[in-house]
């Protein structure tokens, strides 16, 4: 017996060892990669090809049916958290240029007491991703809308770069001891409100999120409200119309007042 | 040598105690196979059968993933599809209303990072990964409501990111269908 060598077709414990691992092998491919799919209507596999491939997963593009259009303009801006974090001078020399016809409302360093938003040290991407919206009519002031028009994309981007370059300059209403409200510090996790820093800078940054600090109490009070009541929609896919609806008009009215006294 | 070894005892019970042990490991083998064959054609909830993909970074331009087109929709076959999408810190829509007694389907994904899917008191407990779609079908019971927390950690504010299933009577739900092509109870 020792003699016979072990890897033969000859020895029959080799071929009956070797043929029923095989033979389950072969068994499971055809059920796990044929019937098994086969055997679910609901994924609607047009063959044999079809199923061993959905089964081995290779992907495929979504199956394109009718979407419904939406009703009103959403923002067509593509948000991605490295987007004009690293600005050039150039840019930056341009985009200070082309400022000065924002200086009657957002004041010649950016700030003002105007009640419009204060954009020095604001990060280039909201900037930018506002400037297009009210280019593309996602976003409606009565005001923005015009300047807003007839700009380019590059003078969008310098405009941002440059705000983002100032450096944030304390409002009038600083108060740093004013205590920080609930819904500021925790949000309402029960009703799928975050706490406003996981996104907006104070402890992580979403791109398109504003830095709020400094801003008017007035201003951010508005949006706030325009975005529970849907007459704001330019966020996208809804981010932060989902917070803002779950907002009591108290809560809304601390959170403006708390980052309005922040630098 | 070889004789000698033929004629011990010894062997003779090594080799039934062998093939006692192979017969046992085939039974082993090929019952486990047989459940698992039997688990993914009879159990409710089965592993996804495609490998869908959908860029996260523009869902919201094109495709079944924008704004207008998320929430429950009435198939042809009367089935409902649900789409939904989850990014840091909601779902949207956030409120789902889907009828009972109905097959439902549900089609999400993620625009940024890993969430996750979970209706309580269902079988529906996936993950949404930004560039793949999760599609999963259950049905409902009873009218009632569920929660639908995100079960995976997806960032600073994710303990505040829920989400709500409402199960309405098949009919109401058709009544509310008959006058909106997509239906959410986001208030």
């Amino acid at each position: 017996m020792s003699d016979q060598p072990l890897v033969s077709l000859r020895n029959p414990w080799f071929v009956a060892g070797v043929g029923i691992t095989v033979g389950i092998a072969a068994f499971s491919a055809v059920v796990g990669l044929i019937w098994l799919p086969l055997a679910q209507p609901d994924l609607k596999l047009s063959g044999i090809w079809d199923a061993i491939c959905s089964a081995a997963g290779v992907p495929r593009a979504t199956v394109q049916d009718a979407s419904i259009k939406p009703e009103f303009r959403t923002s067509n801006v593509v948000m991605t958290s490295e987007m004009l974090t690293k600005p050039d001078q150039v840019s930056i020399g341009r985009g200070a240029t082309l400022s000065q016809r924002c200086a009657i409302c957002h004041g010649p360093q950016g700030v003002s007491d105007a009640n419009s938003p204060n954009l020095a040290g604001q990060f280039a991407a909201v900037t930018y991703k506002e400037l297009n919206d009210f280019k593309a009519g996602a976003r409606v002031s009565v005001v923005m809308s015009p300047f807003a028009a007839a700009i380019s994309d590059q003078d969008m981007k310098d405009v941002a770069a440059y705000y983002a370059y100032l450096p944030r300059v304390p409002s009038n209403n600083l108060n740093a001891g004013l205590p920080a409200p609930a819904i500021v510090v925790t949000g309402a996790p029960m009703r799928n409100i975050p706490p406003c820093g996981s996104c907006h800078g104070d402890i992580d940054n979403k791109a398109g999120s504003p830095w709020l600090g400094g801003q008017s109490a007035v201003y951010i009070k508005a949006q706030l409200q325009s975005l529970a009541s849907g007459a704001r929609r330019n966020d996208i896919s809804q981010q932060m119309r989902n917070v803002a609806r779950q907002m009591t008009p108290e809560e809304i009215d601390q959170a403006a007042r708390y980052y309005a006294a922040q630098p | 040598m070889a004789t000698e070894t033929e004629h011990s005892p010894g062997e003779a019970v090594t080799a039934r105690i062998e093939r006692r042990w192979a017969t046992l490991s085939i039974i082993i083998v090929g019952l486990l196979v047989g459940m698992a064959a039997y688990i993914g054609i009879h159990q409710a909830t089965m592993p996804q059968g495609h490998v869908e993909t959908a860029d996260p970074k523009t869902l919201h331009l094109a495709g079944e993933f924008i704004e207008s087109n998320l929430g429950s929709a009435v198939e042809a076959d009367g089935s409902v599809t649900v789409r939904a999408i989850g990014q840091q810190y909601s779902f949207t829509p956030q409120c789902v209303v889907v009828p009972s007694e109905t097959p439902v389907t549900f089609r999400a994904t993620s625009a940024d990072v890993v969430h996750g899917f979970l209706i309580e008191g269902t079988n529906i407990n996936t993950m949404l990964v930004p560039g793949y779609v999760s599609a999963l079908q259950v049905r409902f019971k009873a009218p009632g409501e569920h929660m639908m927390p995100c079960q995976e950690f997806c960032g600073i504010g994710h303990q505040g990111m829920w989400g709500k299933v409402k199960v309405v009577d098949k009919a109401a739900f058709l009544n509310m269908a008959a006058a909106k092509r997509r239906l959410t109870c986001v208030d």
